[in-house]
């Protein structure tokens, strides 16, 4: 294999609190060294805030606002409009929020501000859950999981906010994983030669609120792109979709043995799973026929 | 339209959309509501023509509207905004969040009825109902005295990293048309220097706001917070001398309208002062000794100011457009607290006048006057009949 | 003294105070424990190491590694049985490094290009004495020239290559490259006797007086014979034999039908020889074609020859025939494999006895070594010289390898042992202690981050058309091209050498890891140990230690 070449600086310092093994930490670390050091990050409460550290220190090199929790987009827009004002113009404003500040309470001004084609770069961490409080559900949360306030498994499906992004005709909404780093720089780095409002969701299993081993974080970040729960995509202007990653033929069984979240799943609900995920491709892919015709 | 010597016939909301474009702020963000959309729109318009150069946006709430204000005001840039009532209420985390930012916002609010029930009348519960927040908050008669006040606020805000609040009523002040003189733009310029805060979110400076304190630095904080208080009060005074020197306008912190011998002075704030000057003028032409004191300044209260002005006079009686359930006129307790303590304190009579917007004559002031002068002060505040 | 207040907003200063490696249980360590194949490989030859070079494209580096063990790369490119791609990580995968074809293409490169060993180090003083200049005694030369003794190896042939020459065919083995290999030995100023012999125990006696150790690697040239067979006939031959006087260009006049006894390398050399020299061709072996000790490559190819195979079957007699051609009764059997390389059992299938029509039986069942004058001086025992670990034997300064000394009758395990010597005959004459290192773990297919290297298939195997093979005698295997050799290069997992690849220091969440000339340092003052690095790992370079405080 090669060796990874990654043009980068280093913009996330050691010595912040996450867990051990942490793939948001990682995820970060990589987003903040492609972005680089001329960049404002919005990081609302969430695990992220607390990796950024206890006053007065920070683990960001770049300047951070930490907003309320339903505000970050808002927030974003805000500290965009100042620094546009101040004539720096290429100062990028980045958001760093969890599912729980974009899916839930975020929601709401995250519509506004992608409607309004606000030129941010909004990355939300998704682990599934509202990890910092000790892992409850969130509306991000998929099927059957179980977390801190769905003991029994989520009645619900995970809501497609890529989706929803690419309905507000956003120039760039996106899926990433830092278990496929290579493809993770790439979309970085294309967005961040973009403007207007774009969006990447990054997916960050979680060591504690899904149940993995410290080292275990990577091969469930793998996992769930192979077996197809979390594909890897890319939509332009609402309508341009490319798939860059063909699904394999790892089955999603696989993918839920790794996670304690799903320990002693009924084997039903393992099948309509993998039915759910198998539905989600063809309508995928009916999509990047619909972009190409266009 | 252009800024002229001549006064110009607006509203107290054009008034305020006035000072607002005269003071250049930077950031604009903005929601629409009754009854402030006036300001909004005429912020807008001058945007449209090409005379005001701030960056406006428009959220979707009033909550994202205050989220984007505070870090752009740390970001180093001028910010305005204006709302009222249930706009108000839906940033109240954020009211909290920008003092303890120290944020130097400047916000015009438009006093209207809280819901519910579903009203838009002038009451000015929402605000009041904001006093523990941190904002610095005038409460004006007229639209020339709002026009004046926001510019106060932004050099007031700026001194002393507060964020200020200017209050005046819905309809009352903010539709009701009166003549009113717009300052040349480079007075302007000249009473506000340029917003340049030595901490903020510059990329050069590389610092971060936000991080998680402990016990004991928020505890200093907090501290930090009422001396930026206490410094509010001074610079309040000296920002409307220096205003009244160069325009020959001039408000006070608190205004003493024909008390110089009264032995009863009505207190009260915002629109009700106009009615009170009439009513007070219509009683000492009557023969009776009846003052109006004016409060203007509410946060921080000057407490100092109060005691001064009503020590020794024998009745004074608190008309309160507002209501605190379980606790009654809010300027009426304030200022009680404010009065304990001070030798020869006046009996102080509390009413409930205008509350929900009821219309509150000259007239009705006078027989309110005469019917507390026959009543024995009682601690709680009184409904007006 | 004033307490310093910090300021409750406004950050001033980085996370870098906070020194979270007290938190960690455990900690990463670099590590570079030995490769499968280096541990299979009978020389024991540093193969991720010259893989990784050459898949850098330094050939020059990866032939110097190489032949830090093995002078003889294009030559083992060729024949070696590859125990190295049996243990080979990558097998358990997708499919094991063409790891034997890729040291022949860095071999031949060597060949073409002219690369020559660095002249010796300063001459020591000692002189020894190397009793063959088969692969064994060669590699023996080899290693101790270099480090500057003065070596003579004394030959019983006319030149100097033992098997590789004398029972090696052409087809397998260039001529051209034989001679190529082993001049640039001689070259480095070996000294050389041909046509001398050791016959006697007193010559033995008198090398040990001349020099200051010796190293017998005399071979196993007394061929086995089949009992139920005459010890002489026109129509017999001993496989060696045959083979030794096809290297000469003049292949033994035999009849047309020849029947080759024999499963091993030797009896497939001798069936293909004959083939080529016009005979029709059959193999008669006792061990089934799957049990058979010859390499799958060598029975494949045989095959396409259209050299027949009856498996599985023994030759109880053999019968001229009237008028011509010999009748061969055989009989089919059951073999089984002893516990030692050498020793099996062969129980006859009762009532299977079939026919074969020949005109001439050529054994090679294989030799045992004469030990009639060295077992006078020397410990022996079940045909072979006693050798330590080290290649001693029982006498003081007489060193034995290659097939005298052991069932390993492969080229490359006779390189092995000669080194082996060599080093040990280094150390004593140096006055060195032993070195006791105990013998590390291998890398496992576990310890490889697979994620990393997408599956691919091994270079496919080029071999001269069957026909054409025949016709011409020329080599059947061919080698790599170049870029085709880059690429099975790139499939090295590189198991215990470190890539460069840098994911360590890239999946550390903390930062914890740091580039160092060279090579990587964990930041123990920051590592949480959660092990990601170690995870992935695609060489196996890195391992968790627990810590205790």
């Amino acid at each position: 294999m090669e060796t990874l070449e990654l043009n980068q600086q280093p913009m996330l310092c050691s010595g912040h609190a996450a867990c051990p093994g942490c793939v948001e930490a990682l995820s970060v670390r990589h987003v903040l060294a492609t972005i680089g050091p001329d960049a404002m990050a919005v990081i609302p409460p969430s695990c992220m805030a607390i990796i950024s550290g206890p006053q007065p220190f920070s683990s960001l090199r770049i300047p951070v606002y930490q907003p309320t929790l339903e505000a970050s987009a808002a927030a974003a827009s805000g500290l965009r409009r100042a620094l546009d004002a101040q004539g720096k113009r290429d100062t990028h404003v980045i958001v760093l929020a969890g599912d729980g500040g974009t899916y839930d309470i975020g929601f709401q001004c995250l519509s506004s501000a992608a409607e309004r084609n606000e030129n941010i770069l909004y990355f939300c961490l998704d682990n599934e859950g509202y990890m910092n409080t000790g892992a409850q559900k969130s509306s991000s949360t998929p099927h059957y999981a179980r977390t801190g306030s769905t003991p029994e498994g989520k009645v619900t499906r995970k809501k497609n906010l890529t989706e929803i992004m690419a309905a507000h005709q956003v120039p760039y909404a996106a899926t990433a994983s830092v278990g496929f780093l290579p493809d993770l720089v790439r979309k970085v780095e294309k967005a961040k030669a973009m403007r207007g409002f774009r969006i990447i969701t990054l997916l960050v299993p979680c060591i504690d609120g899904w149940g993995l081993s410290d080292d275990g974080g990577l091969a469930a970040a793998r996992y769930a792109v192979e077996c197809g729960a979390f594909p890897l995509y890319e939509v332009e202007d609402g309508r341009r979709y490319t798939i860059n990653r063909e699904r394999g033929d790892r089955p999603v069984a696989d993918y839920l043995a790794l996670q304690r979240r799903y320990k002693d799943i009924d084997s039903i609900n393992v099948a309509i799973l993998q039915d759910e995920v198998d539905e989600g491709w063809r309508r995928l892919r009916r999509q990047v026929e619909m972009g190409a015709e266009a | 339209m252009t800024a002229a010597q001549a006064p110009m016939l607006l509203t107290g909301n054009h008034a305020v959309a006035w000072a607002a474009r005269l003071a250049r702020p930077q950031v604009v963000p903005v929601y629409p509501i009754t009854p402030q959309t006036p300001i909004l729109e005429l912020l807008t318009d001058f945007h449209a023509e090409g005379n005001f150069d701030a960056e406006i946006l428009t959220p979707e709430s009033e909550h994202s509207v205050l989220a984007a204000c505070i870090p752009a005001s740390l970001a180093g840039a001028r910010v305005f905004t204006a709302t009222a009532s249930q706009g108000l209420l839906l940033m109240h985390e954020l009211l909290h969040y920008a003092a303890g930012a120290r944020a130097p916002i400047v916000m015009a609010n438009v006093n209207r009825t809280v819901a519910s029930p579903w009203a838009f009348w002038p009451d000015q519960t929402d605000s009041l109902a904001q006093r523990d927040t941190g904002w610095i908050q005038f409460y004006t008669e007229s639209a020339q005295e709002s026009l004046d006040t926001v510019l106060h606020g932004f050099r007031i805000a700026e001194q002393v990293l507060l964020p200020v609040m200017v209050n005046h009523d819905a309809f009352y002040v903010s539709h009701a048309l009166e003549p009113v003189q717009v300052p040349a733009q480079e007075v302007v310029d000249g009473y506000l220097p340029p917003y340049k805060p030595v901490n903020r979110l510059d990329t050069e400076l590389g610092s971060s706001w936000g991080n998680v304190v402990s016990q004991e630095m928020f505890c200093r904080h907090r501290q930090a917070l009422e001396q930026g208080m206490a410094q509010a009060l001074v610079a309040a005074q000296e920002a409307d001398r220096e205003w009244g020197a160069l325009t020959g306008r001039s408000h006070g912190i608190v205004e003493r309208y024909r008390c110089d011998g009264a032995r009863v002075v009505v207190v009260t704030m915002g629109s009700m002062c106009g009615t009170a000057r009439e009513a007070v003028d219509a009683m000492r032409d009557a023969g009776e000794a009846v003052g109006l004191l004016k409060v203007r300044l509410f946060r921080p209260l000057p407490v100092q100011a109060l005691r001064v002005a009503l020590e020794g006079v024998p009745d004074v009686v608190v008309l309160d457009r507002n209501h605190s359930p379980g606790l009654g006129g809010i300027l009426h307790q304030e200022l009680r607290g404010a009065l304990y303590g001070v030798k020869s304190p006046p009996r102080v009579h509390g009413i409930l006048a205008g509350v929900g917007g009821v219309n509150v004559s000259p007239d009705a002031i006078a027989q309110l006057v005469h019917t507390a002068l026959t009543t024995p002060p009682q601690p709680e505040s009184e409904w007006a009949r | 003294m004033n307490k310093v207040l910090i300021r409750p907003t406004w950050t001033h200063g980085t996370t870098e105070v906070f020194k979270t490696g007290t938190w960690r249980a455990s900690l990463p360590h670099y590590v570079k424990p030995p490769s499968p194949c280096h541990q299979a490989c009978p020389v024991n030859g540093d193969i991720a190491e010259w893989i990784g070079l050459a898949r850098a494209r330094d050939f020059r580096g990866a032939w110097d590694v190489l032949t830090r063990h093995n002078p003889f790369p294009a030559i083992a490119g060729r024949i070696c049985h590859h125990p190295c791609e049996a243990a080979c990580n990558r097998g358990a995968y997708d499919e094991s490094v063409s790891i034997c074809k890729l040291e022949r293409a860095v071999g031949d490169m060597a060949l073409e290009a002219g690369w020559a060993y660095e002249s010796p180090a300063a001459a020591l003083n000692g002189h020894i004495a190397i009793v063959g200049g088969g692969p064994s005694g060669l590699s023996a030369a080899f290693q101790l020239r270099r480090r500057g003794w003065r070596v003579t190896i004394y030959e019983s042939q006319r030149k100097l290559g033992g098997l590789m020459r004398y029972g090696i065919p052409s087809y397998r083995l260039a001529r051209k490259v034989l001679d190529g290999e082993i001049a640039r030995i001689v070259a480095l100023g070996v000294e050389v006797q041909c046509d001398h012999a050791l016959k006697t125990a007193a010559d033995l006696d008198n090398l040990r007086a001349t020099h200051d150790a010796v190293y017998l690697a005399v071979g196993a040239s007394r061929p086995k014979r089949l009992p139920n067979l005459p010890d002489r006939a026109p129509w017999l031959m001993d496989g060696a034999e045959y083979l030794a006087r096809s290297a000469t260009g003049t292949p033994p006049a035999l009849g047309r039908r020849l029947v080759v006894v024999g499963g091993g390398s030797a009896a497939m050399d001798v069936a293909r020889s004959a083939r080529r020299a016009g005979h029709d061709v059959t193999i008669l072996s006792l061990e089934r074609a799957d049990q058979m000790p010859a390499q799958r490559e060598e029975l494949a190819e045989a095959l396409e020859e259209g050299i027949a195979l009856v498996d599985g079957a023994m030759l109880a007699a053999a019968m001229p025939k009237v008028g011509s051609g010999l009748s061969l009764s055989c009989t089919r059997v059951q073999f089984e494999p002893g516990a030692t390389r050498g020793q099996f059992t062969v129980k006859p299938v009762a009532g299977s006895d079939f026919e074969l029509a020949a005109d001439a039986i050529v054994v090679a069942i294989g030799q045992d070594a004469d030990l009639s004058a060295l077992s006078q001086r020397l410990g022996a025992e079940g045909g072979l010289l006693t050798v330590g670990n080290r290649q001693t034997t029982s006498a003081d300064g007489v060193w034995a390898g290659g097939d005298v000394a052991s069932m390993a009758r492969f080229v490359t395990e006779a390189i092995g042992m000669g080194k082996r010597a060599a080093l040990d005959i280094d150390r004593v004459l140096s006055g060195a202690s032993a070195d006791t290192a105990a013998s590390e773990r291998p890398v496992g297919i576990a310890n490889i981050a697979t994620w990393y290297h997408p599956k691919h298939a091994r270079a496919a195997e080029l071999l001269r058309p069957a026909a054409e093979r025949v016709a011409t005698g020329l080599e059947v295997q061919l080698g790599l091209e170049l870029e085709q050799a880059l690429e099975e290069a790139g499939r090295c997992f590189s198991c215990g050498e470190c890539t460069h690849c840098d994911n360590c220091f890239h999946y550390c969440p903390d930062l914890a890891i740091r580039r160092v000339n060279g090579g990587y340092e964990v930041l123990t003052d920051y590592c949480k140990g959660c092990g990601i690095c170690v995870k992935e790992c695609p060489t196996g370079s890195m391992t968790m230690r627990e810590e205790t405080k």
